[in-house]
């Protein structure tokens, strides 16, 4: 188990590695300059930021000041937002929306496992039929129409009881973040509830179910100890890249739920071609879900045996 | 003779298919008796593991369902119960593909170790003892360290111990073997059979073994059914079945395999197929291969007789009725 979980970090910081190189390539390959938009800073200030970041020369000087300074922690300073430093906006920013992408990934977990394993018991029944079409809507509805229909929801039941059940938007106590983890991990829980029903059912048909029948076993054991566990792995499997872009992609609903989330900046300092920006949430962002993945991987070897003593 | 331990009468059991309606057993009797070996052979799709599983209540409704018959064993009647409180505990069940049989995320131990807190409220710690000896009793090697580990990490031969060792937990009347030895090489063949054998020995049980090889029959089994499109069409002790076939289709069985006494004898395989159990026939079923087919048997299905009153030998067959013709009767003890 050590040598694999080893092995899985080793394999993460390459990839980390890969990630920053390739986003600092394409982000100078884009054509235009953080410091000539309409914005214009001062000559004095431009003049510090080149100097410091090296902009006036060859870009693989530049590669290893920014990877020299990334080593020692430090993402440097914001080339729009004057005084900005960017290990302070992912500081202040991303755990508002890592906490509301881990309530998402949650509720999508446990609700896909859960719709996942009913539909799988109920195949096609009526039960069934009725989750797997509100299946096909979460897959195929972009996540803004979630957004929009969710706070207008609220909008009526805060309306209706008369007093703020739940804020509509906003940031700070837990209320306000049910709604949009909810909305947040709707598209991630269809996905999930197919992929569980047919692991669910495939699990079903296997010979070892039949033993467990013919051991004598209750249905409800069986189904606890012998299928659940075995149908969770495909489940688990895809768990690791849904939190990253979960995590990473909460962009839309933490704009129309006006949250304070890392997702405002990385897209604004794209458009703004903020140099240090983009590096500095590219890579992080990069490195998040590199470790999501090796989480997961770690995980997927607990709960199959297979996995953790072949490597 | 004494009381059998499982009694099985007129078991008929059909499956829903796209189909339509598939009649895989049809009728089905047999005794079992305390201590004995019963072979049930027959080729693929005759219905043997459909009997079997219907009596551990294996079959999944829908689609399938037992429509007629009952299986007593203990008092009750494991067709109306659905083997509840039966199997596990006096009923073990062994299956044919071992690799398969056993949960791949759960410990050998634990599986073996399940059956004993589920029906004998053994606490963890006495049903993991239970479960290393249990391992050790089916020659498993190094029974305490193979206990820890996964399915994954046996062999076959090894996985059928585990899944023996399993399936005589809770020491049962009676051990059901699908076809035990069907997925492994001849040799594990061999010592799975002999452990069965001797395990037999020290605990009295009885073993159903469904199987399709002749010669483990011979080597195992005290009675012998033979069943043919759903139906057992012959029974009786070893010697009847082997030495006497009293059904054309025993007969043709015995010409299709290589005997060492016979070493220049050219095999005769039976032509053409078993019938379609969509719509069985209304006769006999063996009546269009059969090559001693007379009038009635496309008409008439014939009734289970015995052939000789001092044995248990029964044939079902229209030859063995008193106006068959005697010249050329190939199931007749020459008279």
């Amino acid at each position: 188990m050590i040598r694999y979980t080893a092995k899985r970090i080793l394999s993460g910081i390459v990839t980390i590695w890969f990630i920053t190189t390739a986003t600092f390539l394409a982000m100078h390959a884009v054509p235009g300059d953080p410091l000539m938009n309409d914005k214009a800073v001062s000559e004095e200030i431009r003049r510090n930021l080149e100097a410091r970041y090296g902009l006036d020369k060859p870009l693989s000087k530049q590669y290893v000041i920014f990877i020299s300074n990334m080593l020692k922690g430090d993402f440097g300073i914001s080339f729009t937002q004057q005084n900005r430093r960017v290990n302070d906006i992912i500081r202040e920013h991303f755990p508002v929306s890592a906490i509301l992408g881990i309530l998402a990934v949650v509720i999508a977990a446990l609700g896909g496992m859960l719709w996942g394993a009913l539909t799988a018991l109920y195949r096609n029944r009526l039960p069934d039929i009725t989750i797997m079409f509100l299946v096909i809507l979460g897959i195929s509805v972009p996540g803004f129409v979630f957004a929009a229909t969710g706070q207008l929801a609220l909008v009526h039941l805060n309306a209706m009881v008369g007093t703020t059940v739940l804020p509509v938007a906003g940031w700070g106590t837990f209320t306000h973040m049910l709604m949009p983890a909810l909305v947040l991990g709707l598209g991630t829980m269809a996905l999930l509830t197919r992929l569980m029903r047919t692991s669910m059912i495939d699990v079903m048909g296997e010979d070892y179910i039949r033993t467990a029948h013919a051991k004598g076993l209750s249905a409800q054991r069986i189904f606890l100890r012998h299928q659940l566990r075995n149908a969770i792995l495909p489940v688990v499997t895809v768990l690791g890249p849904q939190i990253a872009a979960i995590t990473t992609g909460g962009f839309v609903v933490e704009y129309v739920f006006a949250i304070p989330g890392l997702g405002r900046y990385f897209v604004q300092a794209v458009q703004q071609l903020d140099y240090t920006v983009i590096m500095g949430t590219t890579v992080f962002y990069g490195a998040f879900l590199v470790l999501m993945v090796i989480l997961v991987d770690i995980l997927y070897g607990l709960i199959d045996p297979r996995v953790r003593l072949s490597t | 003779m004494t009381t059998p331990i499982l009694a099985v009468r007129n078991l008929a059991v059909e499956f829903d298919t796209f189909g339509g309606v598939v009649n895989a057993v049809r009728d089905v009797s047999f005794d079992l008796h305390a201590g004995q070996t019963l072979a049930i052979v027959g080729e693929s799709g005759c219905g043997k593991s459909v009997t079997v599983q219907s009596l551990m209540g294996l079959i999944p409704t829908p689609p399938g369902r037992i429509t007629k018959g009952s299986a007593r064993f203990m008092d009750q009647d494991l067709v109306t119960t659905g083997a509840q409180g039966v199997r596990g505990v006096h009923m073990g069940m062994i299956f044919q593909d071992p690799m398969t049989s056993l949960n791949p995320t759960m410990r050998i131990g634990d599986q073996v170790a399940e059956t004993l807190v589920v029906h004998k409220q053994y606490t963890r710690k006495q049903a993991q003892e239970a479960a290393v000896s249990l391992l050790a009793r089916t020659h498993i090697p190094e029974p305490r360290r193979r206990a820890q580990q996964y399915p994954f990490e046996f062999s076959g031969g090894m996985l059928q111990r585990a899944m023996i060792a399993q399936a005589l937990a809770c020491e049962p009347a009676i051990l059901i073997a699908d076809e035990p030895t069907t997925a492994l090489d001849v040799t594990i063949q061999a010592q799975i059979l002999e452990l069965m054998q001797s395990l037999q020995k020290e605990n009295g049980m009885s073993i159903i073994l469904i199987t399709h090889d002749l010669a483990v029959v011979a080597r195992m089994a005290d009675q012998v059914a033979v069943m043919y499109a759903g139906e057992i069409v012959e029974t009786g002790s070893v010697t009847d079945v082997f030495y006497h076939p009293a059904h054309p289709y025993n007969l043709g069985l015995q010409q299709a395999m290589p005997s060492n006494r016979h070493p220049d004898r050219v095999l005769e395989p039976i032509p053409g197929s078993p019938p379609d159990l969509f719509s069985p026939p209304t006769g006999c079923g063996y009546c269009a291969r059969c090559p001693h087919a007379m009038t009635i048997c496309d008409s008439h299905p014939p009734e289970m007789s015995p052939i000789d009153i001092a044995s248990t030998h029964e044939a079902r067959c229209w030859l063995h009725h008193e106006l068959a013709p005697s010249e050329n009767n190939p199931v007749r003890p020459s008279s």
